[in-house]
């Protein structure tokens, strides 16, 4: 009687899950000021020639896998691909996306031109990213066209984003906005997986329908009628900065988390160079954390990328620190030798690492990270800490430096009186903050504005 | 369910130099990689794609879970089973390295660099000087399918065909000759006085299937047959997939085809996968010649496509193809949803069947497994009955396929209902496992999925099958004659692992495994091992 269950039988369909289509988000960090430091390793163009080799790997590996790419630059997050559309309403353009055939417009928008712009990933490296001159190529056909107009699109604007970027920009911020990067993401991907529904499920004509299908969305992301998504953070930036972003990072995170889309982190390492000083203190409100945290911890990828570690420890991703250059002597090779190693370790990590579907991961060990950085920044100067105050009504972290103004004025984000006995730096049996789990705040005051001329205890 | 597995088999009978040679083409490497392989497999490529030795068995372990030890040798056996991997040695001990030829062509695919030729095709450029759209391209598939499928179900002396006037264009005689091959019709009477043609089981199989299946069917055979037509196989099947990688709604030229593709061209245009506008020549004669570019349809675009949505997709405009509004004149106002809505039967639970379809084709589809009713203007009825069921299971329908059909033919009305169905149920869990008290039945709805056609009509369905089926019958291997316990219960536990034991023996030492390959291959490396010791 076994062939009677039909349960069965919808399970071995949802055994090959493999079939249904996956959408991968790439953030990728193009903080010029980092980029500028990486640079005797490992070029801007050899970098993107490899994540493209990524996004087609990706691509080849099923018919329905979608791809965006998001680049998280210095003074804003900006799309790579597809391209925003701001005249045009953005779900319109979306839609018409979704039939393949759009293609023809778009390569009728940019014209001919746009044809020699292709990164070849075996080709030069050192090829001049500000430049918008490429040597003209012919003969590009000979390339699977949906790969090629992916990368015409995504180069030509990340060309016009670099050409963007005023000199000013970069002498004001020189962190990246990885936060707004995840929202966006976190935002298509919430539309895409809707349009999925709906193409599946037909068109939902009634505002009931839609929530149905919200609900499956969200409770069983896992299964195989919907679109998996995952979010992979390609950083670089020395991103102890990334603390003045802390809460909306930790609110994608969480919303990640509900979601079930794994965020998956590849850290570039910078270089120890003298100029990485320089770069951090350009910063005047993390001057502090990093003259405090910097010492504490051997690793410098360990201290820079908390939060990330938290995001891909929290949403099941993969985080991994990678290593570009051999271990020893590496003043023993010449420089070409090690950027060709470098470029080809960055691919072997995106392709061994990070390329396998959700769906495939329950197989795999996954590579990751496995002792997690969990401090938190607190909520007033946006310092790293492992030991701080954290309000018993709302959840605000505060760290040492306003212990003053909490004991005088209350919680400076929900202003409740808190009862601090007078102690120095551990004289509390403070326990260590595990996860800064944010609460709603009404209004957020200036935490540096506030706290100027408070006296800092030890 | 929705590929067709057994015609995707056919490249496993390909043998290893043939495969290789297939695999000199990118779009075919591409295209095998991307429907066939599993997941897993397609990590193994990936990670071995750009590394200069072979890859020690030990890694594949490593990368793998232990408890999913099954499918690490599934996905092995895959890869070898298509050779794209083959066993090598590294520091003398055994490794696997990806067949040269198939990595060459992925890394041209994904990596874009050092492609001799055109691959991919060329695109003509300036436009062709009728452009022809992509309405017309849909128009021109469908016509050529519908024809076909026509042909087939109108022989069958169906009376829903005969008595509506409406005319279908006829397949060419090549095609006919293709159906005759693989059995789909047979046809009795000579040239002269007129061939009647009749459907066979298999046809009736055929019609039931999707599109995609269909046409894969009908390429199989093709190439199958492509001996006789004094063609290489493997040429066409190279062909075939570089068609499939072609882009909808553009034109290619054919100028660096060669004879046989250019012979393959025209016997795809008669399926209706490839389209090439015919003009009259310029130079005064009558004679009508093929202009030197011709467009892919979106049959020959979704050929490589291995997702449900895409699927959807290619039902949209041509699976429910046969649907009301693409042959009836009063085409506007008979289908309520167009575009995403591709499906038109609504089933109830009381086995009562409303099709919204008035093309003749869908309706003698349907007659095969329905009691219909009455028939309206855009409105068919009908009941799902024992004796109708047994009477298309008689023919050689099976329950599957009957299932399929009406699964892929849904009117969204159901899809919605379900998911809806699905979202409550699921919503229920949620609360039921975060309430104080329930984690009681928790067990019994765990693996609970909604299901378009009610689930009630798929048991019945089933069990209506199962009440003439009493025998299944399994081709494989028997493999017996151990001399010892422990001889056996080795290659007998791993061909459990492995899946593909059917039944075993333990007393008499005998067991049946429908694949022999890794079987064999475990058998020989013991051998070998226990010689060596």
């Amino acid at each position: 009687m076994d062939g009677v269950d039909d349960r069965q039988h919808a399970d071995e369909e949802s055994s090959t899950g493999e079939q249904s289509p996956s959408l991968l988000t790439i953030i990728f960090d193009t903080n010029p000021a980092a980029w500028a430091l990486l640079q005797p390793t490992l070029s801007v163009s050899s970098a993107i020639a490899h994540i493209l080799v990524f996004i087609n790997a990706h691509l080849a590996c099923n018919y329905t896998n979608q791809v965006a790419v998001i680049a998280s630059h210095c003074d804003k997050a900006q799309w790579l691909y597809p391209t925003a559309a701001p005249q045009t309403p953005p779900s319109k353009k979306q839609k018409s996306r979704e039939s393949r055939n759009d293609y023809d417009e778009d390569d009728g928008d940019d014209g001919p031109v746009n044809r020699n712009k292709r990164a070849r990933p075996n080709g030069d490296h050192k090829r001049d990213t500000n430049g918008m001159s490429s040597g003209s190529q012919l003969a590009n056909s000979n390339k699977y066209r949906p790969f090629r107009l992916i990368e015409e699109e995504l180069i030509h604007n990340l060309k016009t984003l670099v050409n963007s970027t005023s000199p000013d920009t970069l002498q004001e911020k020189t962190s990246t906005m990885i936060a707004g990067a995840l929202t966006l993401a976190l935002s298509y991907i919430n539309r895409r997986s809707q349009e999925y529904q709906e193409s599946l499920t037909g068109i939902a004509s009634s505002l009931a329908d839609q929530s149905a299908n919200q609900a499956v969305a969200t409770d069983s992301a896992h299964r195989t009628n919907s679109l998996q998504s995952r979010i992979l953070i390609i950083t670089l930036s020395p991103s102890t900065d990334l603390a003045h972003q802390y809460i909306p990072i930790m609110n994608s995170i969480f919303a990640c988390q509900r979601l079930n889309i794994p965020i998956d982190v590849l850290q570039l390492p910078l270089p120890p160079d003298p100029n990485q000083i320089t770069l951090q203190k350009a910063q005047p409100t993390t001057q502090a954390s990093t003259s405090d945290v910097t010492p504490t911890n051997p690793q410098p990828h360990q201290t820079s990328t908390v939060f990330l570690q938290q995001a891909a420890d929290a949403t099941h991703g993969i985080f991994i620190p990678a290593i570009l250059t051999p271990p020893s002597s590496s003043a023993a090779q010449p420089p070409e030798t090690l950027q060709k190693i470098a470029s080809q370790s960055l691919l072997t990590y995106l392709l061994t690492a990070l390329l396998p579907s959700p769906a495939t991961r329950p197989y795999l060990h996954s590579p990751t990270l496995i002792s997690i950085d969990f401090r938190a920044a607190c909520f007033c100067h946006r310092n790293v800490i492992s030991l701080g105050y954290v309000c018993s009504i709302c959840l605000s972290i505060f760290c040492d430096l306003s212990l003053q103004t909490l004991s005088e004025e209350g919680c400076l984000t929900c202003g409740s009186k808190l009862a601090i006995r007078d102690v120095g730096v551990g004289g509390l049996g403070k326990t260590p903050v595990v996860v800064a789990r944010k609460k709603k705040k009404k209004t957020r005051r200036e935490g540096g504005g506030s706290n100027v001329g408070t006296p800092t205890p030890a | 369910m929705a590929d067709s597995p057994q015609s995707w088999e056919y490249l496993e009978h390909l043998q290893g130099v043939e495969l290789n040679r297939l695999y000199r083409s990118p779009p075919s490497t591409l295209a095998i990689f991307r429907k066939i392989l599993s997941g897993l497999a397609k990590h193994f490529v990936m990670t071995m794609l750009y590394s200069p030795r072979p890859t020690p068995v030990k890694d594949f372990e490593l990368m793998v879970k232990s408890g999913n030890a099954k499918e690490r040798q599934m996905a092995i056996d895959q890869l070898r089973r298509y050779s794209i991997i083959k066993e090598a040695t590294l520091r003398s001990g055994k490794a696997y390295a990806l067949s040269p030829d198939f990595a060459r062509s992925l890394r041209q695919v994904i990596g874009g660099g050092g492609i001799e030729g055109q691959p991919f095709g060329e695109v003509v450029s300036p436009a062709t000087p009728q452009p022809v759209s992509i309405d017309e391209l849909d128009d021109y598939a469908r016509q050529q399918w519908e024809g076909i499928l026509g042909f087939m179900v109108g022989s069958s002396n169906l009376q829903e065909l005969q008595e509506s006037g409406e005319e279908l264009p006829p397949p060419g005689q090549g095609v006919i000759e293709l159906l005759k091959a693989g059995r789909l019709i047979s046809v009795q009477g000579t040239a002269s006085r007129g061939q009647v043609a009749s459907i066979t089981k298999e046809g009736f199989a055929f019609v039931l299937k999707d599109v995609n299946a269909q046409i894969w069917e009908l390429l199989f055979l093709y190439v199958d047959n492509a001996d006789q037509l004094n063609m290489d196989k493997i040429d066409v099947l190279s062909f075939i997939f570089f068609i499939a990688s072609l882009e909808l709604g553009l034109a290619y030229s054919t100028a660096s085809f060669d004879r046989a593709q250019h012979q393959t061209l025209q016997d795809l245009i008669a399926l209706g996968i490839v389209y090439q506008p015919l003009a009259a020549s310029t130079n005064g004669n009558s004679k009508v010649t093929a202009p030197p570019y011709f467009y892919p349809t979106r049959l020959a675009t979704t050929l490589t496509s291995s997702s449900s949505t895409a699927l959807a997709t290619t039902s949209t405009t041509l699976g429910s193809s046969l649907q009301p509004n693409s042959l009836s004149h009063h085409a506007a106002n008979t289908n309520a949803t167009p575009g995403a809505g591709s499906g038109f039967i609504i089933i109830e639970t009381n086995y009562r069947l409303y099709a919204y379809t008035s093309s003749p084709l869908q309706i003698a589809l349907l007659s095969l497994f329905i009691n219909l009713r009455s028939r309206h203007p855009n409105l068919v009825t009908g009941k799902l009955t024992k004796s109708s069921v047994q009477r298309a299971i008689n023919i050689g329908i099976t329950a599957d396929q009957i299932i399929s059909y009406l699964t892929t033919h849904a009117h969204p009305q159901m899809r919605r209902f379900a998911a809806a169905e699905q979202a409550r149920l699921d919503a229920r869990k949620a609360l039921r496992t975060s309430g104080p008290d329930g984690v009681a039945d928790e067990n019994d709805e765990h693996d609970m999925r909604v299901t378009v056609v009610p689930q009630v009509i798929l048991d019945q369905i089933k069990l209506w099958q199962l009440e003439r089926d009493r025998i299944v019958t399994h081709t494989g291997y028997l493999l017996k004659d151990f001399t010892s316990h422990a001889e056996y219960i080795g290659p007998c536990n791993y061909a459990d692992e492995l899946g593909v034991l059917v039944w075993k023996d333990d007393k008499r030492h005998v067991f049946f495994v429908s694949r022999i390959e890794g079987v064999q291959r475990y058998i020989k490396d013991r051998r070998e091992a226990g010689s060596m010791s």
